[in-house]
């Protein structure tokens, strides 16, 4: 029981893992908490429900071709409406992205409405390790969680526009001083964040179900795992997001499952008062 | 017809009442509140269950569920103990919103969870004729709206009221100026909350019935259209932006009218859409909302008596 419980959470973690890391990107280059991911998830999980179960692709090659796709969207939906609000500072664009949320959120239910749906795929039989159940969602997640990690890793320590991201994220006057063109590295950054959250997006719904507030019912463990980590740091928001998930799954063997959000919001609430950096964070400086 | 007026009216007012708050907190104290439909709900679940299980007359239990709101928000703003970006706060709200919601869903032995409260008294119910009763309640909500009004902009001339401006426009500047801005916060946050708690109150006494469907993120929509709607930091400006907001509200009921194919559900969520786009918009081209000018001037004027001279642009206030 306590075994599988703790993998339990190592999969919610892992699927947190992804959305929390393009939290984490977008702020460190924007500056601001995106709250919109939620609902970014939620359109880019129903993008792949139209490729896959109503034109009938497979459902590996919908994911891709929309993990592709809502990279492009969310450059544009940044374009629209975080661009022109640049310069208002944090609140206003913090606002903003609730709103772009909402919208988001309700343009997934005006089309498919509110009931649930999945995708097409075939159903296999959970795997056994001594007394750990894994089913094959499970381990999808924890392999193509892996894989994106790795990615970003890759991306982000080893190619210019890595280099270029983390430089803005450090210091934007330092980084445009150097020569790196801030509009192409949120741009580049965009496209990052919404390739993170589609494939979030599919792996959430493969593991509960397909429906609109899905991705706005992973906000708060979503924004916990990355303040956790220290906001702008990626290998935080991972291990913020295992965290987050371990946590939240080994609570309900104490308390209602119905309550799992409270431990991110205990954990939020802690971090700020006695970390507010986070755990891999950089110190915070006041102006 | 009249007695629709009526009843939109008196929405109108308690939802003027919770921009209010939100408007407080936000628009002059800077603390962003996307948990408000948990506190809204708090509001109303407070004042129905202190009706209903400990048997308090309509009076207490408003001004009891104030108190409650107020005292959660009190310490909800002492997260900000040690950072004060807005950043991190908002994210607490989000969180402690949620949780609100869903001790209303799922604590059934205290809020029947989604069956939800019915058969909530109401001010003066037993005296006055059930077909008259919304006149009494119209009375009610805007005298409280009045009362609402006249409270904040007192606080808005007070000492307290200008270090709620400094903390939002500066909280640095503040401290270094001896201000204790924690407690500052604290304050701002609690009297928004008893604001919302108000309006929770007006909301179980006109539905009279309550459930956790009322109280969804759709509420945190509309607050947040109306408060920059009417001009963040204005308290006049939020009864025309609760107004604004009800009139976008009833007008996409002719919607259906115009495009029959769309179902219930659909309009719904088209509404939030238009609330949305309504809202990424103003933030973009009115900034200021539609009252800009209105308040521009009552600053202008009153800077300008005191210091003898009209100081242009330079007031008005950043955003």
């Amino acid at each position: 029981m306590f075994g599988q419980t703790l993998f339990n959470g190592a999969v919610t973690g892992v699927m947190i893992a992804l959305p929390a890391l393009a939290v984490t990107l977008l702020f460190g280059v924007l500056k601001f908490p995106n709250f919109a991911v939620g609902g970014m998830m939620t359109v880019a999980a129903y993008m792949v429900f139209a490729l896959n179960a109503q034109l009938g692709w497979p459902l590996v090659v919908a994911a891709a071709a929309s993990a592709v796709l809502f990279g492009g969207v969310t450059i544009a939906l940044d374009h629209v409406t975080f661009r022109p609000l640049r310069e208002r500072g944090g609140i206003t664009l913090m606002v903003a992205s609730l709103g772009l949320g909402f919208i988001l959120e309700n343009v997934a239910r005006f089309f498919y409405g509110s009931a649930a749906r999945s995708f097409t795929y075939e159903l296999a039989r959970p795997f056994r390790f001594f007394d750990v159940r894994m089913n094959r969602e499970q381990a999808i997640a924890m392999l193509v969680s892996a894989i994106a990690m790795g990615a970003m890793y890759f991306l982000l320590k080893r190619t210019p526009i890595g280099r270029a991201m983390r430089a803005v994220t450090d210091n934007p006057l330092l980084a445009l001083a150097r020569g790196i063109e801030s509009p192409h590295v949120i741009r580049c950054t965009n496209f990052i964040a919404g390739v993170l959250l589609a494939v979030a997006g599919v792996l959430v719904a493969m593991d509960r179900a397909l429906e609109p507030p899905m991705g706005s019912n992973y906000l708060v463990s979503v924004f916990a795992a990355a303040v956790l980590g220290g906001l702008g740091s990626p290998l935080g928001a991972f291990i913020g997001a295992i965290i987050i998930g371990v946590a939240s799954e080994l609570s309900t063997l104490a308390i209602s499952p119905n309550y799992r959000i409270g431990v991110p919001l205990v954990v939020l609430a802690l971090i700020l008062v006695f970390r507010p950096q986070g755990l891999f964070g950089q110190p915070y400086i006041r102006r | 017809m009249i007695s629709f007026l009526i009843l939109m009216t008196t929405v109108v007012c308690f939802s003027a009442i919770l921009a209010a708050g939100l408007n407080f907190q936000w628009g002059s104290g800077g603390m962003v509140n996307f948990g408000l439909a948990g506190f809204y709900s708090l509001g109303a679940y407070a004042c129905a269950l202190l009706m209903l299980k400990a048997g308090a007359n309509t009076f207490i239990a408003a001004v009891g569920a104030m108190a409650i709101v107020a005292a959660l928000s009190a310490l909800v703003a002492l997260v900000t103990m040690r950072v004060t970006e807005e950043d991190y706060f908002a994210i607490v709200t989000l969180g402690v919103g949620e949780m609100l919601r869903l001790v209303s869903l799922n604590e059934d032995w205290l809020t029947k969870g989604a069956l939800g409260l019915a058969g909530i008294p109401r001010p003066f119910g037993d005296a006055v004729a059930p077909e008259h009763y919304q006149y009494v309640l119209l009375a009610i909500s805007l005298a409280l709206l009045a009362g609402t009004v006249c409270v904040l902009q007192l606080i808005a001339r007070s000492p307290f009221g200008r270090i709620v401006r400094a903390v939002r426009e500066d909280d640095v500047v503040a401290a270094t100026l001896g201000k204790y801005v924690l407690w500052a916060r604290v304050r701002i946050f609690a009297i928004g909350g008893a604001l919302i708690g108000l309006a929770g109150s007006l909301h179980a006494f006109y539905y009279q019935y309550i459930d956790p469907t009322q109280f969804s993120y759709i509420v945190i929509a509309y607050a947040f259209m109306a408060v920059i709607a009417g001009g963040r930091g204005s308290n006049f400006g939020v009864i025309w932006g609760a107004a604004f907001v009800m009139v976008l509200l009833e007008g996409s009921r002719f919607l259906k009218d115009l495009i029959p194919a769309l179902d219930a559900a659909q309009l719904a969520s088209l509404r939030i859409i238009i609330i949305g786009v309504g809202l990424i918009l103003l933030l973009i081209y009115r900034p200021h909302g539609f009252l800009r000018e209105h308040r521009l001037e009552i600053d202008l004027e009153r800077e300008g008596s005191r210091s003898g001279e009209r100081q242009g642009q330079a007031a008005a206030p950043s955003l």
